[in-house]
């Protein structure tokens, strides 16, 4: 058992170090951050939050952050930091809906609370200043806050006619010249949502306007929170990890963080026992769907897709789609509605060019006329050599 | 005229044959059900595991498959009785191979002499299966590792993330994957009517000849 005292023994140094790297770094924050704007404090017994919910909350958030407990009070001083970050919102191609999820829940949780509290510089939906002011307010922030603030980017940017499908602001500037001026001065781009991701329904086929997610257009690397809408506490979480350690948190190959994107939802799913028993909802409202049955055959795209949505739910952790009855429809992966279509059935049932036609009818059209070809070809070369048996036999 | 056998197959070659087969035929059958799962109505939940298991015997022969794979790519390069890496270029003799579809065709009655193991369209259909193999075989390891983590599928998913995110995503590894499937299908087909059709008109036992190893060939023409 010496190995394991020797590995417990490195992990807990590991965390120690953390820890350090933690405190040092809030103390610079500290100095280098504006004043509280609201005191979270405050705000969450104005909302009947006790300080015992809120404690409870943070073990919550260490837990889904993959942090020891010894991290709570950092993380706690963290969301109390919340309003203390500068974040310029940018809205380019998208639907707003991302934003729609984040401020409309009935039931606000802590993460909400916390998320309310947010410093927004800029923000197209939620500001009060238009025209020359709005845009005096980006520039303010990116002055003020250079390299200090966290650029957030919800929408994808059309590339088509040089950028002049989405012209924004009194200045008329296309989208990707603003992304591109205030990427540059954020210490941090943050992409919401699965259009600022990887372009989503802006970049599905024919993709008219040749729309993509900002890493790909911009050539930088983003943090991704994918989703169609994401979770707020995967955003939340994202921000708190950069308030304690002022970095972002390790990403997967394609931008995710690794603690809200590294599991796949089929194998976290509550319906996989029913999948692996070979029990599915074979339409909608059937004895399976009323069991509650693997919802496969009916168009779930859980294993193709990495996410938390199992585990943290939505609207105050109440349910998810899984959860309701409907399928996964594979929103956090890249190619997201393209690829995952048709979102009802499984995918090797996807139309071929228009009309009903499946890789599965091709197929077997295919062996049909090859097994066709075979036969006239046997009957052909029965014909063509005919008699050649004697013809040797005489040689 | 005589008949003198020759020895065509080592033994290794034939097992490796009849080995793909099999886990060929096996992984088609399980994974068509894997694409297409039916519902088994029988029975309690806590009773089944059906779709497990079938995932499990795909998976089984989906590394068997890789392992003969690897010792066939082996035997290409190092094999003591005849290494034959080189005559799967055949094809790349123009002139040889424009006969040898004439004599597909119908319009020539004699095939042309070979100077390799194997025909000239037959090496370009082994070319073609081996490419799809590959193929196969490193979607399906992405599918495989995106559910176990742990051991050597944890370390080849590692290799092959990048090709998982060229192609866009496992939704997409997962179509390869499916329209391989039928690839080999048609493979099969062919492959097994041009045996009996080889067999059949030059009559040199070829069908036989993954048994026993031996072609018959006749002297004296």
């Amino acid at each position: 058992m010496r190995g394991s005292d020797d590995y417990s023994k490195a992990v807990s140094n590991h965390y120690k170090q953390l820890m350090e790297y933690c405190k040092i770094n809030q103390e610079r924050l500290d100095r280098e951050l504006p004043p509280p704007r609201e005191d979270l404090n405050d705000l969450l017994a104005e909302r009947g939050v006790s300080r015992r919910d809120f404690i409870k909350w943070t073990s919550v958030m260490t837990s889904l952050l993959m942090l020891p407990p010894m991290f709570r009070p950092a993380l706690a001083t963290a969301a109390e930091n919340f309003s203390r970050l500068p974040i310029a919102w940018l809205h380019f191609a998208e639907c707003t809906g991302c934003t729609e999820a984040f401020l409309r829940t009935s039931y606000p949780n802590v993460a909400d609370i916390v998320l309310e509290t947010i410093s927004l510089e800029y923000h197209e939906t939620v500001m009060a200043a238009a025209g020359h002011q709005a845009e005096q307010n980006l520039e303010k922030c990116m002055a003020d806050f250079k390299k200090k603030f966290v650029c957030v980017i919800e929408g994808a940017l059309p590339r088509g006619l040089n950028g002049q499908y989405l012209r924004l602001g009194p200045k008329g500037k296309t989208a990707i010249q603003i992304a591109k001026e205030v990427t540059r001065s954020a210490a941090a781009t943050v992409c919401i949502g699965a259009c600022a991701c990887y372009g989503n329904i802006q970049a599905a086929k024919p993709n008219p306007t040749d729309a993509a997610g900002i890493s790909k257009v911009l050539g930088i690397s983003t943090v991704n929170i994918a989703g169609c809408p994401p979770n707020a506490v995967n955003f939340v979480g994202t921000l708190l990890h950069y308030l304690m350690f002022g970095g972002m948190p390790p990403l997967d190959s394609i931008g995710r963080p690794i603690w809200a994107y590294g599991q796949r939802i089929h194998d976290v799913c509550e319906r996989r026992s029913h999948y692996d028993a070979g029990e599915f909802v074979e339409e909608w409202g059937d004895d399976g769907a009323k069991k509650g049955w693997c919802l496969y055959n009916v168009g779930c795209k859980g294993p193709y897709t990495f996410a938390n949505c199992g585990k943290v739910r939505f609207n105050d952790s109440v349910s998810w789609p899984v959860m309701s009855g409907h399928g996964c429809i594979g929103c956090t992966e890249p190619g997201f509605w393209d690829t995952m279509a048709p979102l009802e059935k499984p995918i090797h049932e996807a139309s071929i060019g228009g009309g009903e036609r499946t890789v599965d009818n091709i197929g077997l059209v295919l062996t049909g006329l090859t097994a066709a070809g075979v036969a006239a070809h046997a009957v052909a070369s029965a014909i063509r050599h005919k008699g050649k048996d004697e013809e040797e036999k005489h040689d | 005229m005589e008949i003198r056998p020759v020895k065509e197959w080592s033994a290794a070659i034939m097992i490796n044959h009849w080995a793909m087969a099999l886990s060929i035929f096996v992984l088609i059958v399980t994974g068509f059900y894997i694409a297409d799962p039916y519902t088994i109505y029988q029975g309690e939940t806590v009773d089944k595991f059906f779709v497990g298991n079938m995932r499990y015997v795909h998976i089984l022969f989906g590394i068997f498959l890789l392992f003969i794979f690897i010792w066939r790519l082996y035997l290409a390069f190092f094999s003591k009785f005849h290494a034959d890496w080189k005559d799967f270029f055949a094809w790349l003799d123009f002139e040889c191979t424009w006969d040898q579809i004439k004599f597909y065709l119908l319009i020539k009655k004699d095939p042309p002499e070979h100077c390799a193991l194997y025909g000239p369209m037959q090496s370009l259909a082994y070319s073609g299966l081996f490419f799809m193999i590959f193929v196969i075989l490193v979607t399906g390891l992405i599918l495989m590792g995106a559910g176990y983590h742990a051991g050597m599928t944890a370390f080849l998913y590692k290799i092959f993330k990048p090709v998982e995110n060229m192609l866009g995503g496992l939704a997409i590894v997962r179509y390869v994957h499916h329209i391989f499937t039928w690839l080999f299908i048609l493979f099969i087909i062919v492959h097994v009517y041009m045996a009996f059709w080889y067999d059949a008109i030059l009559k040199e036992g070829t069908v036989s000849s993954m048994i026993s190893g031996v072609l018959f060939e006749k002297e004296g023409k």
